[in-house]
């Protein structure tokens, strides 16, 4: 782990096309700066709303930013430009969206599988590795299922390890496991801090939800309403390896959740 | 966990309600034939001939071999015209969908082409090629070409664009992108073109022969009409039906298998 | 910017595809294939002397009155079966065959049937759009929401108010994308009865031309014949976004395809 940041965002702007005749739009985001370690897992914590996918979608290149810029490993990125936009710039950064994408035509094997065929590494030691991925979180028993077979937490883990499978040094998470109950969040998070920890990746994890920003990450960052900005940053030096089902318990995390929330109102 | 909960309470009266309802279905059935059978006896068989007559006429056509000789000549053209239109009817749109200031640009004259009564076209064409096959081709791969461009379009249009962009993280090539990703999200929205297609493309080439033709199911419908043979209108219309039906049934058994991977509910039913 | 780029393509296409026709009438001959120019003026010509606005109301004619004779037995049927759905169900493979069958087919038998007038166009329209209005109408009162009819009913309502109130507001939508479905098939069905045998409408028109070696007037019939199937359906299109301007656009794509 260098001391210079693997990714760094400069003063991140956004704002949408405005329709013909009108104004120009609002800035959705503007002066956005922060930047992430390698093998760090960053929490983002923001109110739900357009703001934290447009900032993950324009990291992962699948939208184009409206002003500053985006450091990659020293790299800057041209993303100003809807047409010089590299989607998960060349398989560098993995991107868990809120809906998990399955593709439905395809079984749980094969769309843990599907980056990996993609990238023509599809050999039996990719295939081991997913398969041990498959056992991990729980899904030994159903390669053969179609995603509409699954339940709704089934899917999200499948989502979940099918980027995980091909191995990008970054990866990106959008509210993951907001769409499961409590019961299978846990369960999710506890799943991922275990899989994160045989790998190290860096992460940034995006959560409308304070307590799952400090269980997981090792550092919080809090977005401000729009225009989007970093209102505020949080160290967690909560000692890992972390009990998450327990964490209300863990010392510390009532003082770090107070003095988070309160600044939030 | 509803649907088990009705399914539980109907257990008995479902084999009860499926009983009447069959048995409707038969007696509904037997009562068109009646009413067949009566109007023949009172309107006079130039108006209907009677049922078991028009069943005796499709037999000896049969065995004369004319039903087989008339079928192959409707089916060949149909399959012929639906495999041209069909082929250009998904190319289309696929090339279009790489230039999408060409799309917009030739949409409309796309949208009002279809405005274009094809079947008018077929004296004209008549004058072109004379009575043949080529008339009848013409109009039916015309007939298939919009339908099957109609539901591709739509069906390229309504992929889904997050599972592209998971696919370009991922890695995906531009063809991979199509192979897979479009082509597969594709696939209902084609099947229910065939489904529509298919029978429609044996329809038009029947109504095609009532127009130009020496041959044919239709050919035999309209030349019995022309001699006033309405046992031969009767049967030549029975075999049509039974066979764009059968058509029809076919493609609904194909479809089931490629679509094992869909959720039930989502068939796209009429 | 973009509308006007559009805008301008679309033009620049229109200019190749009439160069296109023009050079095409040229090299085969407008004995074949007559020239743009010499379609419009004729076309022109026959509108202005009333011979393509007569036939063309006699096809316009054949195809509204087949499809109120067909739809409007077609919108009923749902609603008086609503309550029966044993009879429904018995009915279904009657009606899915009825749909699937070639109604097209059974020209000469209604020709055979009604003779070279009216009668049998009509016939052949309203058996095309009867069922696919049948279909349509049976999807928009089945789609409605029994969670509304028992709030009417708590309220007092009696079973020709639900009818009226709930039942049918539910199903317009439905029942115009049937009939919107149907206009091109009932046009189309005409003009397909007249061009097997007829002695008026603009099927006539075409087959008259075509006997007559005069290909000019039969392109001119044709187009006629397309402006008034584009005319329909921009006709219903604003019918029913003006009726139904309470709705997010609905996506009736029952049945694709001319």
């Amino acid at each position: 782990m260098g001391d210079a940041p693997l990714l760094e965002i400069k003063g991140l702007g956004k704002r949408f096309p405005g329709r013909l005749g009108r104004e120009p739009s609002p800035w959705v985001i503007q002066d956005l700066s922060f930047s992430v370690r390698a093998g760090e897992f960053l929490t983002i914590i923001g109110p739900s709303g357009a703001g934290k996918s447009t900032l993950l979608n324009m990291i992962a290149q699948i939208d184009t930013v409206s002003a500053g810029e985006i450091v990659f490993n020293g790299e800057t990125v041209k993303s100003h430009d809807a047409r010089t936009l590299r989607p998960g710039f060349d398989r560098r950064i993995g991107y868990v969206t809120q809906d998990d994408n399955l593709l439905p035509w395809r079984t749980t094997v094969e769309n843990v599988l599907f980056p990996i065929e993609v990238q023509g590494r599809l050999n039996d030691a990719t295939r081991a590795h997913a398969d041990t991925l498959i056992r991990a979180v729980g899904l030994a028993g159903f390669e053969r299922y179609y995603p509409h077979e699954l339940s709704g937490g089934m899917r999200k883990r499948a989502a979940l390890i099918r980027t995980l499978a091909y191995d990008p040094p970054v990866i990106l998470m959008d509210e993951p496991f907001a769409a499961v109950d409590a019961q299978t969040r846990t369960q999710l998070q506890a799943d991922l801090l275990k899989l994160w920890d045989i790998g190290r990746k860096t992460i940034i994890f995006v959560t409308h939800d304070i307590a799952e920003a400090i269980a997981l990450g090792d550092r919080a960052l809090v977005l401000s309403r729009q225009p989007t900005r970093i209102a505020a940053e949080h160290a967690i030096p909560i000692p890992r390896p972390r009990n998450v089902q327990d964490m209300l318990a863990v010392d510390g995390f009532a003082v770090i959740y107070q003095r988070i929330r309160a600044a939030i109102q | 966990m509803t649907e088990l909960a009705t399914e539980a309470r109907s257990e008995s009266p479902d084999v009860s309600r499926k009983a009447i309802v069959l048995g409707g279905r038969v007696l509904l059935f037997l009562l068109l034939l009646l009413g067949w059978e009566l109007s023949a006896r009172r309107l006079g068989s130039i108006f209907f001939a009677p049922p078991l007559e028009v069943a005796m006429r499709i037999v000896s056509l049969a065995q004369s071999g004319k039903l087989l000789e008339d079928v192959a000549a409707t089916l060949r053209v149909s399959a012929l015209g639906f495999a041209i239109a069909g082929v250009a009817g998904v190319l289309l749109p696929f090339l279009l969908r790489r230039s999408p200031r060409v799309t917009a640009a030739v949409e409309p004259y796309i949208m009002a082409s279809m405005g274009i009564p094809k079947y008018a076209l077929a004296p004209w064409l008549i004058l072109w090629f004379g009575i043949g096959d080529l008339p009848k081709l013409v109009v039916v791969t015309l007939v298939v070409f919009y339908i099957i461009f109609i539901t591709t379009f739509a069906g390229i249009r309504a992929v889904d664009r997050r599972l592209i962009d998971m696919a370009r993280i991922a890695g995906a090539g531009e063809t991979r992108i199509a192979r897979e990703i479009i082509w597969k999200s594709l696939l209902p929205f084609f099947f229910t073109g065939l489904k529509v297609a298919l029978p429609r493309a044996v329809s038009a080439t029947i109504v095609g022969e009532f127009l130009v033709a020496t041959e044919g199911v239709g050919h035999y419908i309209e030349y019995s009409r022309q001699i006033s043979d309405t046992t031969g209108v009767f049967a030549g219309i029975v075999v049509a039906v039974v066979l764009v039906l059968g058509v029809n049934a076919v493609v609904n058994t194909i479809e089931r298998r490629a679509l094992r991977w869909r959720p039930v509910e989502r068939d796209m039913k009429l | 910017m973009n509308r006007w780029r559009t805008f301008f393509d679309r033009l620049i296409v229109l200019i190749v595809i009439l160069a296109a026709w023009q050079v095409g009438s040229f090299l085969v001959g407008a004995y074949f294939f007559p020239s743009p120019g010499a379609v419009a003026l004729r076309f022109v010509a026959q509108v202005w002397n009333g011979e393509l606005i007569r036939h063309g109301g006699y096809t316009i004619e054949e195809a509204l009155i087949g499809t109120l004779v067909g739809g409007v037995p077609a919108v009923l049927l749902p609603f008086l079966l609503r309550r029966q759905p044993l009879l429904v169900a018995i009915l279904d493979p009657f009606m899915v065959g009825g749909y699937g069958a070639p109604k097209l087919a059974f020209a000469p038998l209604f020709i055979l049937w009604f003779g070279i007038g009216i009668e049998s166009k009509i016939a052949l329209v309203a058996s095309v759009v009867f069922f696919i209005v049948y279909f349509n109408t049976l999807s928009g009162v089945r789609a409605l929401d029994p969670k509304l009819v028992q709030m009417a009913q708590l309220a007092g309502a009696g079973e020709r108010h639900v009818a009226r109130h709930i039942v049918l507001p539910a199903a317009v939508p439905h029942i115009l994308a049937g009939f919107r479905i149907a206009v091109p098939y009932a046009i189309g069905g005409a003009i397909i009865a007249e061009l097997i045998s007829s002695n008026r409408g603009l099927g006539y028109l075409v087959q008259t031309g075509a006997m007559n070696f005069d290909t000019t007037s039969v392109f001119a019939a044709i187009l006629m014949a397309t402006l008034i199937v584009l005319a329909a359906n921009w006709l219903l299109n604003t019918a029913e976004r003006m009726l139904l301007h309470w709705r997010p656009p609905a996506d009736a794509m029952l049945d694709p395809g001319n």
